[in-house]
């Protein structure tokens, strides 16, 4: 019977494994996901010594919706310093996605001002398990993964996340 | 040695069905349900005429909703 208890105290332990998602203090996982304008491949090493709020959003999200021309603004507004958004649409269909961007774009009077990755088949999504969308997670120069946020921003919360991004763009890049 | 794989195995593969990933639909994963024709009144105007003919029909102001009686006295 003894015998019998280890493996399945294993087997638990396994079991767990699926639930395992990134911890914040870690090194954000890394990917290889294309433009969405331009097809071009992008990896987390191209944003490093850079601030970068990693977003993963979707054209059916409710929330997006009032997220979106938030971030549109919060980047035009940070564009001179070392920050990045980096908004990783998990939608399956890329033509749906684009016509989200440009009526965001045409409701803020601002040309998407930041990084727009296609992750078609959900795999950063399935990395991070957000609990919710649209869901953000900010990471530091250094790729460590510092802050997660479920739920969208809006125009009264947005000051918070601002406040966080001001902390990590004062932290040196060494 | 088999027996031994056999009995981490097993348990393993029954632990990790009954895991939330596999039972419930995740965030992300729920691209068709978020679609106008999954919602259970995908046309709003539709169901307010449905409820305006149920309304006459059986006399029950309010008898439509969840919270009210239906006898027609609010």
């Amino acid at each position: 019977m003894i015998k019998l208890i280890y493996p399945l105290i294993v087997a638990v332990f396994l079991s767990f494994a699926t639930y395992a998602k990134p911890k914040l203090g870690t090194k954000a996982p890394d990917f290889k996901l294309p433009d969405i304008f331009t097809g071009k491949i992008y990896t987390m090493d191209d944003f490093k010594g850079k601030v970068v709020l990693l977003n993963l959003w979707a054209s059916w999200c409710t929330g997006c919706k009032a997220e979106m021309p938030e971030f549109f603004k919060l980047q035009k507004k940070l564009e001179n310093r070392d920050f990045m958004i980096v908004a990783v649409s998990i939608d399956s269909s890329k033509k749906k996605a684009l016509k989200f961007l440009k009526k965001v774009e045409k409701r803020t009077g601002i040309r998407t001002p930041f990084i727009v990755l296609w992750d078609s088949k959900k795999n950063l999504a399935k990395i991070y398990k957000p609990i919710g969308l649209p869901s953000s997670y900010l990471i530091d120069k250094k790729g460590i993964l510092r802050k997660e946020f479920i739920g969208s921003f809006t125009t009264k919360n947005i000051t918070l996340l601002e406040k966080e991004i001001e902390k990590l763009l004062e932290e040196k890049n060494d | 040695m088999i027996k031994l794989v056999l009995i981490v195995v097993v348990p393993s593969f029954f632990f990790i069905s009954c895991s939330n990933t596999l039972t419930s639909v995740m965030p992300y994963e729920r691209e068709y349900f978020a679609q106008e024709k999954m919602q259970f009144d995908p046309i709003p105007s539709r169901t307010e005429q449905e409820a305006h003919v149920f309304l006459i029909r059986e006399a029950s102001a309010g008898g439509e909703s969840s919270f009210q009686g239906g006898c027609g006295c609010r």
